[in-house]
């Protein structure tokens, strides 16, 4: 059989098939997952597209590839009429056969030379086998139109391809339209296939009889389907179904019977599954096809176009004509506009990208022997060609990486109480000018201390470095080089290389990866990418004589520092640059460094330092740059191939000016910089804290409550911890109490009290064991984390409520700190009342004493964590004193030279800048008006040391920060040793007793 | 003729080849006409970091960005003055349009394929295998410059 030689056809014919091939994968695993309860309207749609594949490949003269789809065909028709139920293996054998024409269509010259016989011989074996089972029941004149039918269909390959391939060669373009109603005639008996025909069977029994209206039909659809085969239109396209488009050319022609018979066929579509069908339908009149090469070329001018603009809008601004502004303008909204509109042209629905996984998923987990389904949501979110081309490869693996190491095998699955059948989300949307693709599954999770095994034993980090570790750190590891966590390396997906790969090729187009996992409940990776790679709003920025392009999406803000609070803002740590800002540390980069670019000496002399805040995946970082210009959209040009392996540039663009700017790449410049991740920033900020006494730590154990959210209890407010089964405990009138030790133990659950989720389901639970009013109360907690030093730079906004200080966040997690005394307040208010109040408070509290005294006692607070500060002269205010808060040492000695008379108790931190509790109690022994004035220290932790240091200073007591009741009992006692002193005084007139005397009366209560 | 395209196997054609010919420090460089996109005088260049140190920098080609080199720095030699006027040819390797920075452009010399010799051993030291032959003019020897192996 000769080929048809028409290239342009041929090509037109590729175009088309792949279209047609396009979505027969996902329809086909539709199919078998409808089982039995066909769904007509999709098999009918494959037919339709194989069909009109092996009509043109007939009329062309691809034999084998007519031959296969014919084959197809069979076993579609038989599924159609419910005479072959779609099991795995007929699937499997129709996937085989679709990859097989796809790949034939691919490189359709040698298609005839492909040797299909395997693949013929098992499509005819499920068709003949099953003919021969024929335990389908359906009407006998049903089956009967079918067998029938099949013949004619076999006919259609030997019969028309020759003819109308003949023709086609002897005749042009035009004169082989005339051809075609002989070649109509040939194949008039042919049974279906066109939309219009599309459920023949249906029609066979409703219209039986009616057979000459019905040739007659079939006789136009038939005429209307050949011309397609030469796509006479090429504006017509996406169509998956043929005789849509040759609507148009029948019509065209004039004939009238051809609308009327092919307009009733969407009609007859009945209403389900028509959200496809429709969108198809409206493709068909809304688009038309362009070559890539056009588009792209398009989008280069548009990228000029832009740049013309700039450079002419600069032009005017600086001739200042009138006349000439107001087309400036005009020209520069219809430049952004046409410049939006290619942009436009060039997105893709994220589906194109999504529709292959249903097979991927789908062939892997039978090889892998799992249960695994997809779910898809946001197919329709669309991105740049550009990234959808590079986004296929990365998230194949993502997906096979979640089949293969995320869902277990079946039995695993029910063992752990799961359904059999793995779930697998792939989620595409919007969020803040980005697009995110999520792909979750609902398996094992990744156990992050298997993890860190690994890194052991692989020698890629040492015991120590994975001590240090956070969880959410080492779950990163998944990215690192060589990391595979199957405990079986398998040819699926475990190959050890790959998440870093995923990771890189994310990063390359800008966007970032990240992972998140719970043991037992599944894994998610989250992918941010940008909209568009091609056009960029950037910021200009000045480094040197140089400037740069620093991308939009990549900022977070911009901080200028007047040169001479630069030293107070700017700290070093060993050699490393940070910046404080908003009390949390950022790495700096001087970018005229990193990027090894002289910097004239006038800009020493500057002003202000101007540092871009950079985001680069979790690390944020600052750029210290030489001066900042204008933001602009940037088209980016790629940078030659002696530059492709730069890592900190992304590119270059022309600026306005016509000047070539570079595009910096802030992942890379981190990377090239040895920037530490958060973890490592979080430990130079612990070190520098450790130098720097500014910052206070406070050692909390952290919990969870619902797994979902953490809580930190100061260490030294719990008295001990207990480990208890949840049957041990015992309901009595709403409230929980633990027998123990004969005595019962009040507990308190955090639920009850303030905003948490319920607590987490466990055989066993920790009670935390703490005294409040000299009653030991117990907080029931399912789950410690951790013990840590925070620091105490709380967010005592947000999360603030009773029985909540505020919040911190440890690694990534907002932590809310307990306040355990307002939590027994909250919980038993009634042993707060006065009555029943056995504290100290109020035994020897301001009320007792303000009946002697008539003002509130004063006290002096110095405190340098804003904090603490709060928290010390919350209670001491709530307890009914007034306070004065001093930030420092410094500020509470100036305060106190100023009305020392005034004060009753001092209550200092030791740890403070600019003079400490230490030397703060030196200074007011040393001066005789003030040194009768009881000192009390408070302190995180107290170590002897300390105490020793503190005692010979002057101090009288030590209270830990966060020991509430303690601290009350110790100023209510010094405040009443005051009053007792002051008495004293009055009746004998010494003075001067000071720290021994009290110290010496400390033991009563 | 004949008996020369039988031994030599590089020569496929007797038509004659214009070569644009220029001087690197001291050399005579040539390539093939055709392959010369075109020639311009100072051009603004913007460094680039980091980049290979015989990479000048990127210069805007009618808004193509494209990589200058320094012929002088692949070629094993001194670094070009920048404060002498230099040349730029534009030319196509491997699909890129590449700068060349030369010292000066000289004339253009038609020869034939076969009046191009192999590269005699003693020439050029390690940067011999950029040259794709040399050919003899009256006074000096003029060297063919093989683009792609020096740019690569």
């Amino acid at each position: 059989m000769e080929t048809f030689n028409d290239d342009e056809i041929i090509a037109e014919f590729v175009v088309e098939s792949k279209e047609h091939l396009a979505d027969v994968e996902s329809k086909l695993l539709a199919i078998e997952a409808a089982g039995a309860d066909v769904d007509l309207d999709l098999v009918n749609e494959v037919f339709r597209a194989v069909h009109s594949i092996k009509g043109a490949a007939g009329f062309l003269g691809f034999a084998t590839l007519g031959q296969l789809a014919h084959e197809l065909e069979n076993i579609l028709n038989r599924i159609r009429n419910r005479e072959l139920i779609p099991d795995a293996s007929v699937t499997n054998a129709m996937l085989k056969a679709s990859d097989t024409l796809s790949a034939m269509i691919e490189d359709i010259q040698h298609s005839n030379e492909v040797d299909i016989s395997e693949q013929l011989a098992a499509l005819e074996k499920i068709v003949a086998g099953e003919l021969a089972e024929d335990r389908v029941a359906t009407t006998g004149a049903g089956t009967n139109t079918n067998m029938g039918a099949e013949k004619g269909a076999e006919a259609v390959p030997a019969d028309t391809p020759e003819k109308s391939s003949n023709k086609g060669k002897s005749s042009s373009r035009r004169s082989a339209k005339a051809s075609t109603p002989k070649a109509t005639a040939d194949s008039a008996d042919e049974p279906s296939g066109e939309p219009v025909a599309k459920t023949p069977r249906k029609r066979s029994r409703k219209t039986n009889g009616k057979t000459t209206r019905k040739t007659a039909r079939k006789t136009t659809e038939t005429a209307s389907r050949k011309p397609t085969a030469r796509s006479a239109e090429k504006a017509a396209n996406n169509t998956q179904d043929l005789s849509e488009k040759t609507t148009s050319a029948v019509s065209a022609e004039g004939t009238k019977q051809a609308e009327s018979v092919s307009t009733p066929a969407p009609s007859a579509k009945p209403p389900v599954n028509t959200g496809r069908s429709q969108a198809s339908g409206s493709n068909t009149k809304m688009s038309i096809r362009v070559a890539v090469g056009v588009l792209d070329r398009l989008m280069n001018l548009a990228g000029e176009l832009v740049l013309a603009r700039n450079q002419l809008l600069q032009a005017v601004a600086s001739t200042n004509s009138g006349s000439l502004d107001g087309v400036a303008a005009r020209l520069d909204q219809v430049t952004s506009e046409l410049h939006e509109a290619i942009m436009q042209a060039r997105m893709q629905p994220v589906g194109t990208v999504f529709n292959k996984f249903p097979r991927v998923v789908r062939d892997l987990s039978s090889t892998l022997q799992k249960q695994c389904q997809l779910k898809v949501e946001g197919s329709e979110v669309e991105l740049d060609k550009s990234i959808i081309e590079a986004i296929g490869d990365p998230l194949t693996h993502l997906v096979r990486n979640a089949v293969d190491h995320g869902i277990e095998s079946p039995d695993r699955r029910v063992a752990a109480g799961k359904p059999a059948v793995g779930t697998i989300t792939l989620r595409a949307f919007h969020q803040a000018g980005k697009v995110n693709i999520s792909i979750s599954d609902d398996g094992a999770g990744i156990d992050v201390a298997k993890l860190k095994e690994k890194a052991v034993s692989r020698g890629l980090l040492t015991p120590e470095q994975i001590a240090e570790m956070s969880d959410r750190e080492a779950l990163r590891l998944i990215f690192h080089p060589g990391f595979s966590t199957a405990e079986k390396v398998t040819d699926v997906s475990g190959r050890g290389v790959g998440m870093d790969v995923v990771k890189t090729n994310i990063e390359k187009l800008g966007g970032t990866v990240d992972i998140e996992t719970q043991v037992g409940r599944g894994t998610t990776i989250h992918v941010k990418l940008p909209l568009t790679l091609a056009i960029v709003p950037s910021l200009i920025v000045r480094c040197g004589k140089g400037r740069f392009a620093i991308p939009q999406t990549n900022i977070r803000e911009l901080v200028r520092i007047k040169r001479r609070d630069g030293a107070k803002r700017i700290e070093r740590v060993k050699d490393a640059e940070v910046l404080r800002l908003r009390g949390k540390l950022l790495p700096l980069v001087r970018l005229c460094k990193a990027l090894g670019v002289d910097r004239a000496a006038e800009q020493h002399e500057r002003s202000a330092v101007t540092i871009v805040v950079v985001e680069a995946g979790h690390l944020q970082y600052g750029l210290i740059v030489d001066g900042l210009h204008d933001s602009e959209e940037i088209v980016v040009k790629p940078l030659g191939r002696h530059m492709q392996n730069s890592r900190i540039l992304a590119g270059a663009t022309i600026l306005g000016d016509g000047q070539v700017a570079l595009i910096l790449d802030v992942t890379g410049i981190a990377s090239h910089c040895k920037l530490a991740l958060p973890k490592d920033e979080e430990q130079v900020g612990d070190q520098e804290s450790a130098d720097d006494s500014s910052v206070d730590i406070q050692t909390s154990l952290l919990v969870t409550n619902h797994p979902d959210e953490q809580f930190a209890i100061p260490m030294e407010a719990i008295s001990r911890m207990e480990r208890v089964r949840t049957d041990q405990i015992d309901s009595v009138g709403g409230l929980d109490v633990l027998q123990y030790r004969g005595t019962s133990l009040p507990l308190l659950s955090l639920e009850k009290y303030i905003h948490a989720k319920p607590r987490a389901e466990t055989s066993k639970v920790y009670i935390v064991v703490f005294s409040v009013l000299n009653r030991e109360v117990g907080l029931i907690v399912p789950h410690l984390v951790d013990i840590r030093k925070i620091s105490t730079e709380v967010d005592m906004v947000t999360f603030r409520e009773p029985g909540v200080i505020g919040s911190v966040e440890i690694d990534g997690r907002a932590t809310r700190l307990l306040d355990l005394y307002e939590l027994t307040k909250r919980a038993h208010p009634e042993w707060f009342t006065e009555e029943n109040n056995t504290g100290v408070a109020d035994a020897v509290g301001p009320a007792s004493l303000q009946q002697g005294e008539s003002p509130k006692p004063l006290i002096l607070l110095a405190e340098d964590s804003t904090f603490f500060r709060k928290q010390v002269a919350g209670y001491l205010e709530e307890a009914g004193y007034e306070v004065i808060a001093c930030e420092d040492g410094q500020i509470a000695w100036h305060t106190l030279q100023e009305r020392g008379e005034d004060f009753d108790v001092v209550v200092t931190d030791i740890e403070m800048p600019n003079m400490d509790g230490c030397q703060l109690a030196q200074h007011i022994k040393g001066d005789p008006s003030l040194s009768h004035l009881p000192i009390i220290a408070l302190t995180s932790l107290a170590g002897e040391d300390d105490m020793q240091r503190g005692m010979e200073s002057g101090i009288d007591d030590y209270q830990v920060k966060l020991d509430r009741e303690r601290l009350m009992a110790a100023v209510a006692r010094y405040l009443r040793e005051g009053a007792a002193r002051r008495l004293r005084d009055s009746t004998s007139g010494t003075d001067g007793q000071g720290g021994t005397a009290a110290v010496g009366r400390r033991s009563q209560p | 003729m004949n008996t020369t395209e039988q031994t030599d196997p590089t020569i496929r054609t007797e038509s004659e080849t214009e070569y644009v010919t220029f001087c690197v420090d001291d050399l005579l460089l040539g390539v093939e006409i055709d392959r010369v996109d075109e020639i311009n005088r100072r051009v603004d260049v913007t460094p680039v970091p980091h980049a290979p140190p015989f990479v000048c920098g990127v210069l805007n080609l009618r808004g193509e960005v494209v990589t200058v080199v320094d012929l002088r720095m692949i070629l094993g030699r001194s670094p070009a003055d920048s404060q002498r006027a230099t040349r730029t040819l534009i030319v196509r390797s491997k699909g890129e349009q590449i700068g060349l920075r030369v010292d000066e452009i000289a004339d253009v010399v038609r020869a034939r394929r076969s009046e191009i010799d192999p590269v005699p051993s003693n020439l050029g030291g390690t940067e011999g295998r950029y040259f794709e032959g040399v050919h003899k003019l009256e006074s000096e020897l003029l060297i063919i410059l093989d683009i792609d192996a020096a740019l690569t």
